[in-house]
């Protein structure tokens, strides 16, 4: 098992969080921690969630990225950051 | 204008010609303002057909399909739909009707969250909340179906929001379609991969055809001269009889296609996700190979099997970038040896009864290439794909990653509509063809030549071959000897239809299905033990291939 985390910013839109947690879920992740708070402006979501899994976080990270509500996505290994934000370009285009 | 007649004309700016539905109370509104469209909409008998139907318009013609059911039972009846296009990376738009807004949420008479029960296998989803909007959400829709990697998109649309008068809202300017250039790096990483083979594969997969690239991955494959395997969704990227063509990989594949996927030393997978069904058991799978991954979705590289070097996004344009001569012909003569030792072998039946794959091979050559074939889901469908001359991925519809049983006619009345010219065959099973029986009505009432080639083995075949072979023989609920009697069943709905049963009535049987005008169906008995061969059993590598003599 390992433990990682993502942090994501996300439009504030129907079903955003239930989109997020779904995926992560359906891949097989568990969430272990999550926190979510609103941007500045109100029109997003800054959210950090922690989930345990044996699969591939990296893996998570771009299927998160790839969800049209998600803008960006950062990903840390055990607290260590190994990639930070566009994990997948082409999502990210597509959602901005 | 109304939120439904705005509805209506979004469909109409984004060059809707047909829509798949069925009506309902939530979802009248918008049946009203069809009636001022010239949009055609089809009428099917059950809604699941209409989501299969506007799956198969979407595969055979490359456009979005569009289906549309009412709240409730309407709205769940196309799920099985959505996650048909969904698993296969579909492009289609299905619109449900909701009860008014002040209901959403109280237990209202045909209230279900279709937005909820769907996410799981939608591309994206809309409840709309405003009719000023609604031109907007369509259009963005069918931006997201289409574009990267393709897929389902639902809206759901709640009466009173339908019902609203709305500002005129015109149509947003269509950006030019978002085509991402693989980086340069990772194409000079992919060449030196390349250069560095000295037993490349190609592993050919949907994404080539839904990515629009069998014109590039032809000139590629014909440049690198690297033989070629494909999925079962990949079939088409080149014809069977090319030389580079090995066939389809995999537990129902050809033994020189798995063979060559083993002892390469560099697959480069194009539009793939190393589903099961292709790979056999993951550890064995290809164990000397570097992988060379290139998709439209980042997210599929590395899912599955670490990729040495990856290329993201649109694969025309790293195809033509790659296509380059390799040194490879000693390699590609042992392929071709393969090929030709493991060719179908189509020998006469002792017994007189009909052989399914020499029925499809002769039906396939005599329907010609530009034929679409769609097929349902069990043995005969894996028939299909081993003996079928697939000419072009988008002529031969299947229902890959899902593998829904009823897929096939429906996706042939999707496919005929859309391509009103071509010869469409659906070839189904005993089993398959009473999932979605109902729309031999659609064909009629439409008059959809549709010629339909019913296998009638008396079980659910595929089940039963895997209790037979993995199972001790322990049938359990495989037995289907109280059919119906198709022709009669055929001829109640208006269809014509006819039973064939020797092998002598091959021939005969072929000539009536091409040459009679409308939709026909062709009962075909054969032998309730037929077996598709060769498999390789569940859990087992690719390289343990069982043969029908090894039974
Ligand atoms: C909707 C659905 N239910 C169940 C299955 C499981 N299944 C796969 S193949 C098969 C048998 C299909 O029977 P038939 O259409 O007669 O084809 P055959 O294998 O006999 O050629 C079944 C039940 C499925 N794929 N889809
Ligand atoms: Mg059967």
């Amino acid at each position: 098992m390992n433990t990682f985390t993502y942090q994501m910013r996300v439009r504030h839109s129907e079903g955003a969080l239930v989109r997020i947690l779904g995926l992560t879920r359906r891949r097989r992740f568990d969430v272990i921690q999550f926190f979510a708070q609103p941007s500045p402006d109100g029109d997003f979501m800054d959210i950090e969630m922690t989930v345990r899994s044996a699969r591939q976080g990296p893996t998570l990270a771009r299927q998160l990225a790839n969800l049209l509500d998600v803008t960006s996505v950062g990903f840390l290994v055990a607290e260590k950051a190994i990639a930070e934000k566009a994990i997948a370009p082409q999502a990210a285009s597509v959602a901005c | 204008m109304n939120g439904a007649q705005h509805l209506i004309q979004a469909l109409e700016q984004e060059g809707v010609d047909v829509i798949f539905g069925y009506p309902g109370g939530a979802i009248m509104p918008v049946y009203d303002a069809l009636l001022d469209s010239k949009i055609r909409h089809i009428l099917v008998r059950h809604e699941q057909a209409a989501a299969l139907a506007a799956d198969g318009y979407a595969r055979a013609t490359g456009k979005v399909g569009i289906c549309m059911a009412t709240s409730g039972p309407g709205a769940t009846n196309l799920v099985t739909g959505i996650a048909n296009a969904f698993m296969d990376s579909v492009p289609i738009v299905a619109i449900t009707g909701q009860v008014p807004t002040s209901l959403l949420g109280t237990d209202a008479f045909q209230e279900v969250d279709i937005f909820g029960i769907t996410l799981p296998v939608v591309k994206h989803s809309f409840l709309v909340d405003s009719a000023d909007g609604l031109g907007e959400v369509v259009h963005e829709a069918f931006r997201i179906a289409a574009t990267g990697r393709p897929g389902p998109v639902l809206i759901d649309l709640p009466k009173d929001i339908a019902n609203a008068v709305a500002e005129f809202a015109p149509a947003p300017s269509h950006g030019a379609a978002i085509s991402l250039k693989p980086a340069y790096k990772d194409i000079t990483r992919a060449a030196e991969l390349m250069r560095q083979s000295s037993r490349p594969v190609i592993y050919a997969g949907g994404g080539i055809g839904m990515a629009r690239a069998v014109s590039e991955f032809r000139d590629f494959a014909e440049l690198t001269g690297v033989p070629v395997v494909a999925t079962l969704k990949g079939l088409g990227v080149l014809p069977p009889s090319h030389e580079l063509f090995l066939g389809m990989m995999g537990m129902h594949g050809n033994q020189a296609a798995n063979f060559a996927v083993q002892e390469s030393d560099l697959l480069i997978c194009i539009g793939v996700r190393f589903d099961d069904r292709a790979t056999g058991k993951l550890a064995t799978f290809a164990p000397h190979a570097r992988v060379l991954h290139m998709d439209a979705d980042a997210s599929e590289i590395g899912k599955l099997r670490a990729a040495d070097a990856a290329v993201v996004g649109d694969i025309r344009f790293a195809l033509a970038q790659l296509a380059f001569v390799l040194p490879i012909s000693e390699w590609r003569e042992k392929c071709a040896a393969a090929k030709a030792e493991y060719a179908w072998k189509y020998q006469r039946s002792s017994s007189g009864e009909i052989d399914a794959r020499y029925f499809l091979k002769r039906l396939s050559e005599l329907a010609g290439e530009d034929a679409v074939v769609t097929s349902d889901v069990g043995q005969h469908q894996m028939w299909v794909a081993q003996h079928w001359q697939v000419a072009r991925p988008e002529n031969h519809l299947s229902s890959g990653g899902l593998g829904t049983m009823g897929f096939g006619l429906p996706a042939a009345i999707g496919a005929q509509l859309g391509r009103p010219d071509a010869l469409v065959i659906n070839i189904t099973g005993d089993g398959s063809i009473m999932m979605n029986l109902q729309e031999l009505v659609t064909l009629r009432r439409y008059d959809l030549p549709v010629k339909i080639v019913l296998f009638d083995n008396q079980a659910l075949g595929m089940v039963r071959q895997w209790q037979e072979l993995f199972h001790n023989e322990r049938y359990s609920e495989v037995d289907l000897s109280d059919n119906p009697d198709f022709t009669a069943v055929a001829k109640s709905m208006g269809i014509s239809s006819f039973r064939a049963e020797r092998e002598s009535e091959v021939e005969p049987a072929i000539g009536r299905l091409l040459n009679e005008s409308g939709p026909v169906l062709a009962h075909v008995a054969i032998h309730p033990k037929a077996n598709v061969w060769p498999i390789v059993g569940p859990g087992k590598s690719n390289s343990e291939m069982l043969e029908e003599e090894a039974r």
